[in-house]
């Protein structure tokens, strides 16, 4: 195919709405490549660079002669918005699958066949997925003529991003001949990762490389270990701080609650993460618009997104690596003269970042328990039934298997529903790969730390440094160092604002898939006996109370009487309807007093009166062994009684310690309104639940 | 077992292949054997191979082609480039491989035998040194009796006692018994399949075998095909082209596969002897193929003398004697 340098302009400045645009340096080269069909070619340029008018222009050329769609693979199709109103403004019709538009499947496949869709846009994710295979791609898969692979370094083990559907990639990008047109490209590829992505593309790759410094970003870190302390930098700072910008956390958790810190301060901020949903656009579209002054996010605000004027990026915690830490700060300053990027380095991130390395490959315990229970089953199980027979929780066993089915040969695929075990062993090689990954994750934390330490004015050059960059070309910061400390008052507020955060428990509506083990209990939990949603003083180990409940249960053998107050104070502002007239609690039979005495003083610091109704019959196991809905609810179930003739009938508080799966508080209060109680108000002083 | 495949190999799916993803096979153009054959003919003269064809630049040699295959429809079924991808790492994760005629490791007894009659395609699961090791075919029909059963079972156990690969059909009746009479008695198997590759290396009776090594299952199919009498027909010769020598077991007379597949043993291609059950009073199918040459099983007792059967060398004294008894 011949390229017309003439219409590719065209194109960019139809793209881009400018009529005087030009291409910038290697965006009508690759284009030019792509078209001519001289081989596969890999783009590595920082965001904001115009990757996606590479493939959307050569898109266009292509179909314009003759050719068919282009398929383009990326995990960031939620953020792609943007560059997809500017593909529809040269006359792109790009058409989006993913999981939440399986109604909209058979129109677009139509639409495909009709030859009226110029690219189709999907996530890595949806080549794993059966229907998708087998209704979509069987069709469409042969008309492509164009392959683009978006943030292609997740193809490589190095790269930072570990997205276990790229090993699906890579190898149906090593399956295909060498007559497909294939572009891949990504914002960030050290050497060992280019070094990967030749391999795998093939020795004729051609490699487009571009700048990594940002001259606009003015970078600096500081060390707050206290969450109070940096609650309070953040408020007092951004007053300060012009224009808008992106405040970083690991969890979704601290996501919540800087957003929630930053709001009773009056700062115009919403926290955006993976549990956001339906929200993410208008989220997105209130920064794009300066509606708010920061989003408060995870990396679940990734990649793809581009605000051109974006002033600041700052971390509350440290990430995990120097690439991870690139490509979020370098979202900062990329049309403004100069944007902070601030690094705040936290006490917890450690534990935060050796949880998420430490759960990224399942244990050899967990495989092992899984294809067990497949072998003892000739016609395969399904994910249900996997979890009725192993004590691990869901999200495991759904990691375990989903990393499992990637391998290749996969030791089990899913055959219709079930999940069957094949004629293949799992290779040693799944737990050497896991162990290399995991130390070098341990080596991309030090270097992180490493960063945290380096004074102000280097920065820049460190991340150049550590991705392999040319550092001669790096200038120095544009913008003065920002103060390092906060006020004493505001760290006082923040300590207040941290002891009066409490914690949503949200009631069961249902009973475990397949119904509670060793009863006739299934399906929904009928309306007049579900627990109402609860209240939990705060997380098992977080911030404010936590610690002092974890003294309680584990040291003092005793609750202090702070935590009585705090728990009067939580009541008064939660103000439960209708109120409760009495208190009752979880008892155990490890530890009989612990929680009964501490429900007792609470019920007479609320003027109620406290009726230990509830007895444990027979000793089970910690219910904190337990690891899914199954297990959980099936030792509770059986080991509760109800003295049934002392159940006052008005609404009552259930107060137990530790809230987990919130079986225990499920089926207590299912007995307690079985037995003739009014509405039941679960109470817990922490919450162990997830907040990953 | 994830090896690449290669170029030849992509090529030849891409114009010979139906890869299936789907439930339902589209209709494809794709091209016939006889027409794949003429189309290497072709790239030969031109000193090229269909790995070329699938090259960054082909445009030139695909028109040079257009007398044998026209370059439309070359262009249509090549340009399903992208769905090789997905359809062969589905494949590999299952743990199946495939390999077409030009690729070394396609099974010596087939190219051999059948030179480029041999299918264009090969797919598989499982060992395939075991389709290197020759073997006893078993072939019998779907409906025997139980007396015939019983005798498949044994030749089964005997072959494996023996150390001779037994290669069968699948299918079920005389092919499944025979097949699970040597792997029960730790044997050698090799399935040839015409339909259902992928179910059957999924399938847990086949596990243990495939994992072993003592299994092979391979198919000149797609491994989605449904079943297609055809296939079952072709598939035929393969099962006699890899084994050293064929016992029919039952068949009809003057149709079915089984009797096909032997009269064309018998009528044609020779690759080996051709026995069939000594059976008191006979039946008319096996009595047909005598008179067309197969020979009587001579019922060896000990591994001894069944290897003795094999022994090119020393051939069993099978009255009466075909005229038309070709060894290999």
């Amino acid at each position: 195919m011949k390229f017309d340098p003439r219409r590719a302009l065209e194109l960019l400045r139809e793209g881009s709405g400018s009529s005087t645009a030009e291409f910038r340096a290697g965006q009508e080269e690759a284009i030019n490549h792509i078209v001519d069909g001289r081989g596969r070619l890999l783009v590595v340029q920082k965001t904001g660079w115009g990757k996606s008018f590479v493939y959307f222009i050569a898109t266009k050329l292509l179909r314009e002669s003759g050719a068919g769609p282009a398929l383009l693979v990326s995990p960031l199709l939620a953020l792609m918005r943007n560059q997809i109103a500017a593909a529809e403004r040269m006359g792109v019709r790009a058409a989006t699958i993913n999981s939440d538009n399986q109604d909209e499947w058979a129109e677009i496949e139509k639409r495909v066949a009709n030859n009226e869709v110029d690219i189709l846009l999907i996530s890595p994710e949806r080549l794993a997925n059966e229907r998708f295979r087998e209704e979509v791609l069987s069709s469409v898969g042969a008309q492509i003529s164009l392959l683009v692979v978006d943030e292609a370094h997740c193809i490589s083990d190095w790269g930072h991003d570990f997205r276990p559907h790229y090993r699906l990639v890579e190898r149906i990008v090593r399956a295909l001949p060498a007559n497909l047109r294939l572009l891949a490209t990504t914002a960030t590829a050290n050497s060992r990762v280019l070094e990967d992505l030749h391999e795998v593309l093939g020795p004729d790759l051609e490699v487009s490389v571009g700048e990594l410094s940002r001259d606009s970003l003015t970078l600096q870190t500081i060390r707050l270990p206290n969450q109070t302390e940096r609650l309070a930098w953040l408020a007092d700072r951004l007053d300060e701080l012009e224009g808008h910008g992106i405040i970083y956390t690991l969890t979704v958790r601290d996501a919540y609650q800087v957003a929630d810190w930053l709001k009773s301060r009056g700062f115009a901020v919403e926290a955006y993460t993976g549990d956001s949903g339906d929200l993410r656009e208008s989220l997105e579209n209130a920064l794009l618009n300066n509606q708010v002054k920061a989003l408060v996010a995870t990396t679940a605000l990734g990649m793809g997104y581009d605000k051109p004027d974006l002033a600041f990026v700052i971390h509350y915690q440290t990430p995990g690596s120097v690439v991870a830490y690139y490509q979020q700060v370098g979202r900062a300053g990329r049309a403004l003269e100069s944007a902070y990027g601030v690094l705040l380095s936290g006490a917890e991130e450690g534990d935060i970042n050796d949880w998420f390395i430490g759960s990224a490959f399942p244990s050899m315990h967990e495989v092992s328990e899984v294809i067990n229970a497949l072998e003892d089953e000739k016609n395969g199980l399904s994910l249900y039934e996997i979890l009725s027979r192993v004590n691990i929780s869901m999200g495991r066993v759904q990691k375990t298997i989903q990393l499992l089915s990637l391998e290749s040969p996969a030791p089990l695929v899913k055959q219709g529903s079930k999940w069957q075990l094949t004629a293949s062993k799992l290779s040693s090689e799944f737990w050497d790969r896991a162990e290399r990954l995991t130390s070098l994750r341990r080596e991309e934390q030090q270097q992180m730390q490493d960063y945290v330490d380096i004074p102000f004015g280097q920065h820049m050059a460190f991340l150049v440094k550590a991705l392999d960059g040319d550092t001669s070309v790096v200038l120095p910061p544009k913008l003065p160092e920002l103060e390092t400390t906060a006020r004493v008052d505001t760290i006082m507020a923040a300590e207040e604002f941290l002891d009066r955060v409490n914690v949503p428990i949200k009631s069961r509506k249902k009973w475990p898939m397949g119904g509670l083990p060793n009863s006739s209990l299934k399906g929904t939990i009928a309306a007049q006996h579900q627990a109402n949603d609860g209240r939990a003083l705060c997380h098992w180990g977080g911030a404010g109370w936590g610690s002092l409940v974890q003294d309680g249960k584990y040291r003092d053998g005793h609750f202090s009487d702070d935590l009585v107050e705090a728990c009067v104070r939580l009541i008064k502002n939660w103000n439960p309807d209708p109120a409760p007239t009495w208190v009752t609690a979880v008892p155990s039979l490890n530890h009989p007093a612990l929680v009964p005495e501490f429900a007792n003083r609470l019920a007479s610091a609320l003027g109620l009166p406290f009726h230990p109704v509830v007895t444990q019959t027979t000793e089970r196991p910690e219910q904190k062994t337990m690891e899914n809905s199954s297990f959980q609810a099936g030792n509770i179930h059986g080991s509760v009684a109800i003295s049934t003739a002392s159940v006052p009938p008005g609404p009552v508080f259930l107060v137990d310690d530790m809230v987990d799966s919130g079986w225990t508080m499920t089926i207590t209060a299912w007995l307690l309104r079985s037995s003739g109680s009014g509405p039941v108000w679960p109470l817990a002083l922490a919450s162990a639940g997830s907040g990953q | 077992m994830t090896k690449e495949l290669t170029a030849n190999t992509k090529a030849t799916l891409l114009l010979t292949g139906p890869l299936i993803s789907g439930r339902d096979a589209r209709a494809q153009d794709l091209l016939t054997p006889g027409e794949f054959k003429r189309l290497e003919r072709r790239l030969d003269e031109l000193s090229s191979e269909p790995a070329d064809l699938v090259s960054s630049d082909a445009t030139n040699l695909i028109r040079e082609c257009d007398d044998v295959v026209s370059s439309d429809r070359l262009e249509q079924l090549l340009g399903r480039s992208f769905l090789l991808g997905p359809v062969i790492e589905s494949w590999q994760a299952r743990s199946l491989w495939v390999t077409d005629r030009s690729d070394p490791l396609y099974p010596k007894a087939l190219s051999s035998k059948l030179g480029d009659d041999a299918p264009a395609l090969l797919y598989g699961c499982g060992d395939r040194g075991l389709l290197e090791t020759g073997g006893l075919a078993v072939v019998g029909s779907r409906n025997a009796d139980a007396d015939a059963m019983a005798f498949a079972e044994h030749v089964g156990s005997q072959a494996a006692s023996a150390g001779i690969t037994l290669v069968s059909g699948g299918a079920r009746g005389i092919d499944q018994t025979a097949m699970l009479g040597a792997a029960n008695s730790g044997g050698n198997v090799v399935g040839v399949l015409g339909d259902g590759l992928q179910g059957a290396a999924i399938n847990r009776d086949n596990r243990e075998g495939l994992m072993q090594g003592t299994l092979c299952l391979v198919s000149p199919y797609d491994p989605n095909a449904g079943f297609n009498v055809g296939n079952a027909m072709q598939r035929n010769k393969v099962i006699y082209a890899l084994a050293q020598a064929g016992l029919v077991i039952s068949t009809d007379l003057g149709k079915g596969g089984t009797w096909s597949g032997a009269k064309e043993q018998l009528d044609r291609f020779h690759f080996g002897p051709v026995f069939v059950r000594d059976m008191p009073g006979g039946s008319p199918g096996l009595d047909a193929l005598r008179t067309k040459g197969a020979l009587l099983w001579p019922n060896p007792e000990t591994s001894e003398e069944f290897k003795q059967v094999f022994d090119q060398r020393a051939p069993v004294d099978t009255s009466p004697k075909s005229s038309r008894l070709t060894l290999f």
